[in-house]
């Protein structure tokens, strides 16, 4: 328990740091804001520095359960003290509000709660986008190294990936490199888009904010209408940077350092993921085109755009997508469950187990046909451990298990049934806009607390995969520990 | 292989002709005639090369091609009298060897009486159908693995018919045909007429939920009711259990009372009740009403035979929900019921709770026992490749149905009520759909129809058939 204070006070000073720097824009645009921020990043930092200095001592994990309560601790820790700079600058009114909006941003989902943003002062916009930023870089750092480094490896909890199918743990030596690459990818790609965005004719701020919430697959934005005011080609610039936020960020760091022949570890789930989103892409601009009689560049930006929001779970909108043919917005909800692939930013049960999935089936409807064929499961020419092939069903089987739970609880909180559906994929997805009234343009505001609550659940659960949270709910995790 | 062509010839026609007497004589005589002719045909063309050696391939094949070929046959009466369009006519024909009950009928009553017989005799056939294509075909293809019978049918594990499954077949008959005649005879003493005790026990014993009205079961007395709650509930427990209970076998192998899916099946209809009574006295309606309700509602449901009571003056929300769970999850393995099956659920359950020890103990070793025995890994993993296929049906059903203009949670509801077998249920219009059949476009209809195929046959079969590597030699 002690380590765990202790490794989120870090992560609080961290968060303390990164609400200062909102002081930034705060004394630029001289909105009167920095008061406010300035007392919530001294405050947050303050209680990290308190933590860390109180447990220096403690090493190492008591009992290897508590792993899991540290990764949801620190969820909640960054989303409670997130809700700082919301409610002191006076922006959003309630605390659960707050802790909506705050817990949308940490698990970079990109639900809102606010019904316009334009108007914001520029500290808590950039808070908003800010939380996306490190919450995605959060995760992806989660999988390859603090994950493996603590032993859940050995659980085999987080994917094939962490439990040595993969060998995405093990190019580099030691969790600190790895850390280094995927940190330095992230980096690089931010500052990247940044200057793309910038010279293509936006502002700065814009870039920079923009840039934040699409590289973390996250979705908020600082305009009312989220990307429908920019011209196509940044439109288009945004829309590649959520593809790539789609794509392990391992396998990018191989891209760049031109590592070409370690593609093939992951190559079937790349392509998957690539083709994938090229269907979907071609049903949606065709669909456009022909149920909604939007003109052929319209269907095309908006295919792509959205298609591509839609499977990365990013959320940002290339138009009001809420009136959109319903076949579309099914074939939506279906993308954003399904996701990007797994140690990237996007949430989702992640290509490579839906690969899993749909190998499995298939394996096991060749053994019926012939009983006397051996017929492993592959994963890029790889079979597929047995274990591991369990470990996915039981994550798929209880991700739509709290899918459904959510969508019931929803339904009995009272929001009509497509709402509640939209709302529990999108929580539990994090794509972020749900259908109807909470769908498009649209926001969370009429939802009542109790909603918002099981929203906020619900985005926790799916960034930290279900399991993780699900365990700390059983009696039996907390017996003698 | 060609097996097929002789139970087509024998089994149809036969039921049929002994009711064309009743009512609509001329149009159901002649389609008797003419698919007994076009049977005898078959038959005796081909029959007489038939190959009694049936390896899993040939009788998957078979089991498609009979569920296709029966229903299309089936389609004649309906033709010849009442409906107008194929389509339609497919609908209602897919609907009732299928036991799903979901009509294109607004005023049923408006039939011949012989026809509307006929209509509750395709359900009792499919019924019987599939229990029977289930033991003698997809059994020893391991879809229902030896575990999922108790001892009298798990020494069936040879791959060709066997005299003994046969006759484990014959017993299952017995009883499905003893309920029925019982259900009959009590009808009967209840007070229903002739043809609305034949029709309706032929529509509960099955679980298929073809009415005699438009108003569902609701115009006929208490004593009727009581009677259809009884053998709904009995239809959704696997037929097994049920002969060794007439048999008095209640101690072997396992005690009857010890049987976990009897049990599981028992607390979820209990508990489903109490929640459903509870949710409606909540809303303020009054208990006389909500009582018999629920227990009428939550039977209709769990067995998935879809009779429908006239909607309570105050709909609860809570039991929309909880029907449309309920259908999902469907009857006993073993039963005339559809849905997942209570055994695959309480499997899975039980991996998912073994799963979460092991995330706090790595190597502690657990094995999924179901009534003291122990299940396999493979096991486990047909009866997941089941419940993902079955997900990917309803979602994919509900996709196309979104294509032919309706919303997404009418969608859902309606490829989940007809995948599962229920059929039409009122209550789930409050989760923002109307089941209204008729409405559909053709292609909706199409859909539907392949969803309630699929949910029959427990998809595997209809899968098989399509996957590239059944043809592969």
């Amino acid at each position: 328990m002690k380590y765990i204070l202790r490794v989120i006070g870090i992560v609080l000073m961290v968060e303390g740091s990164l609400i200062l720097s909102c002081l930034i824009p705060a004394l630029h645009f001289a909105d009167g804001t920095w008061p406010a921020v300035t007392a919530s990043g001294l405050f947050t930092f303050n209680v990290g520095l308190f933590l860390l200095v109180t447990f220096r001592k403690a090493r190492t994990l008591a009992d290897r359960r508590m792993a899991f309560l540290l990764v949801v601790l620190l969820w909640v820790a960054l989303a409670l003290f997130g809700t700082l700079p919301f409610l002191a600058t006076g922006t959003v009114r309630t605390f659960t509000d707050a802790l909506f909006e705050s817990m949308s941003g940490v698990t970079s989902t990109g639900a809102t709660i606010l019904p316009a943003v334009g108007h914001l002062p520029s500290s808590v916009l950039l808070w908003r986008s800010m939380t996306q930023w490190f919450g995605g870089f959060g995760i992806v750092l989660l999988v390859l190294a603090i994950v493996p480094s603590l032993g859940i490896n050995k659980y085999s909890l987080y994917t094939a990936e962490a439990s040595g199918a993969d060998n995405t743990g093990k190019q580099a030596a030691s969790m600190a490199s790895t850390l280094r690459q995927t940190l330095g990818v992230y980096i690089l790609l931010t500052a990247v888009f940044v200057i793309v965005l910038w010279k293509s004719g936006m502002h700065i701020w814009d870039a920079v904010n923009l840039t934040f919430t699409n590289i973390s697959s996250g979705g908020f934005s600082i305009y009312n209408d989220s990307l429908e005011s920019l011209t196509a080609l940044q439109q288009y610039v945004i829309a590649f940077a959520m593809l790539l936020s789609g794509v392990n960020f391992a396998l990018l760091y191989n891209v760049l350092t031109f590592h070409w022949e370690r593609l093939r570890h992951k190559v079937e789930q790349l392509l998957f993921y690539l083709v994938l989103t090229g269907l979907a892409i071609l049903f949606v601009v065709f669909s456009l085109r022909w149920q909604m009689g939007y003109t052929w560049g319209e269907s095309i930006r908006c295919g792509v755009v959205q298609t591509i929001s839609l499977i990365t779970t990013t959320g940002s909108l290339a138009t009001d997508t809420s009136p959109w043919w319903v076949p579309i917005t099914f074939l939506g909800v279906l993308l954003s469950l399904c996701g990007g692939m797994a140690g990237s930013t996007t949430g989702g049960l992640k290509t490579m187990r839906v690969l899993i999935l749909v190998r499995n089936v298939r394996k096991i409807l060749r053994d019926r046909l012939h009983p006397h064929a051996v017929n492993p499961v592959r994963l890029n020419g790889q079979p597929v451990a047995e274990h591991i092939a369990g470990n996915v069903i039981v994550i798929f089987l209880v991700y739509v298990a709290v899918v459904m739970m959510g969508i019931v609880l929803l339904m009995l909180s009272g929001i009509n049934a497509t709402e509640s559906i939209g709302a529990t994929i999108a929580c539990i997805t994090g794509y972020g806009p749900g259908l109807a009234s909470s769908g498009g343009f649209g926001c969370y505001a009429a939802f009542t607390p109790a909603a918002k609550w099981i929203c906020s659940f619900l985005m926790l659960m799916g960034r930290l995969e279900c399991m993780t949270v699900l365990v700390l709910l059983l009696p039996s995790f907390w017996r003698r520990a | 292989m060609l097996l097929i062509y002789l139970s087509i010839g024998m089994l149809l026609p036969v039921a049929i002709s002994l009711y064309a007497a009743d009512g609509a004589q001329f149009s159901l005589a002649a389609s008797a005639m003419i698919i007994l002719t076009v049977g005898l045909l078959l038959r005796n063309i081909l029959g007489r090369h038939a190959e009694y050696d049936i390896r899993e391939r040939e009788s998957i094949w078979m089991t498609v091609i009979i569920w296709l070929v029966v229903p299309l046959c089936g389609t004649l009466p309906y033709l010849f009298s009442g409906i107008n369009t194929f389509s339609d006519a497919l609908f209602e024909s897919f609907s009732g060897f299928t036991t799903t009950g979901s009509s294109v009928l607004v005023h049923p009553e408006d039939l011949p009486a012989g026809l509307l017989v006929y209509r509750s005799m395709t359900q009792w056939v499919g019924g019987l159908g599939l229990l029977l294509f289930v033991v003698a075909t997809l059994r020893k293809l391991g879809i229902s693995a030896g575990s999922l019978y108790n001892a009298e049918f798990s020494g069936t594990q040879q791959r060709k018919l066997h005299p003994r499954l046969a006759r484990s077949v014959s017993r299952m008959w017995r009883v499905y045909i003893i309920i029925t005649l019982a259900m009959i005879v009590l009808l009967l003493v209840q007070g229903a007429s002739l043809v609305d005790s034949v029709a309706l026990a032929f529509s509960t014993v099955s679980t298929g939920g073809f009415v005699t009205r438009s108003t569902g079961v609701a115009h006929l007395g208490t004593g009727v009711m009581v009677v259809i709650v009884v053998f709904m509930f009995l239809s959704g427990i696997n037929v097994a259990l049920l002969y060794r209970f007439f048999t008095l076998r209640w101690r072997r192998p396992v005690p009857l009372w010890r049987d976990e899916e009897l049990r599981v099946y028992l607390s979820v209809f209990l508990v489903s009740v109490a929640a459903c009574a509870v949710s409606f006295l909540s809303e303020g309606n009054d208990y006389r009403q909500a009582l018999p309700y629920s227990v009428f509602h939550i039977a209709s449901t769990m067995s998935t035979t879809g009779f429908y009571l006239p909607s309570l003056p105050r709909p609860a929300l809570l039991v929309s929900v909880l029907t449309f769970v309920l259908i999902v999850v469907g009857a006993s393995a073993g039963s005339t019921g559809g849905g997942l099956k209570l055994r695959r659920i309480i499997i899975l359950a039980k991996y998912i709770a073994n799963y979460f020890t092991r995330m706090m103990h790595p190597n502690a070793v657990f094995r999924v026992k179901v009534n003291g025995e122990v299940v396999d890994d493979g096991y486990i993993r047909k009866v997941f490749a089941f419940v993902f296929l079955y997900i990917a049906f309803i979602v994919a059903g509900a996709f196309v149905l979104t294509l032919c203009g309706t919303s997404i949670p009418e969608s859902v509801c309606m490829a989940a009520a007809n995948v599962s077998n229920l059929g039409p249920s009122p209550l789930i219009n409050n989760l923002g759909g109307s089941l209204d059949y008729a409405l559909l476009p053709v292609a909706g209809k199409l859909t539907l129809v392949i969803l309630m195929l699929a949910g029959r046959l427990e998809i595997f079969a209809l899968v098989a058939v399509f996957s590239p590597s059944y043809w592969r030699k």
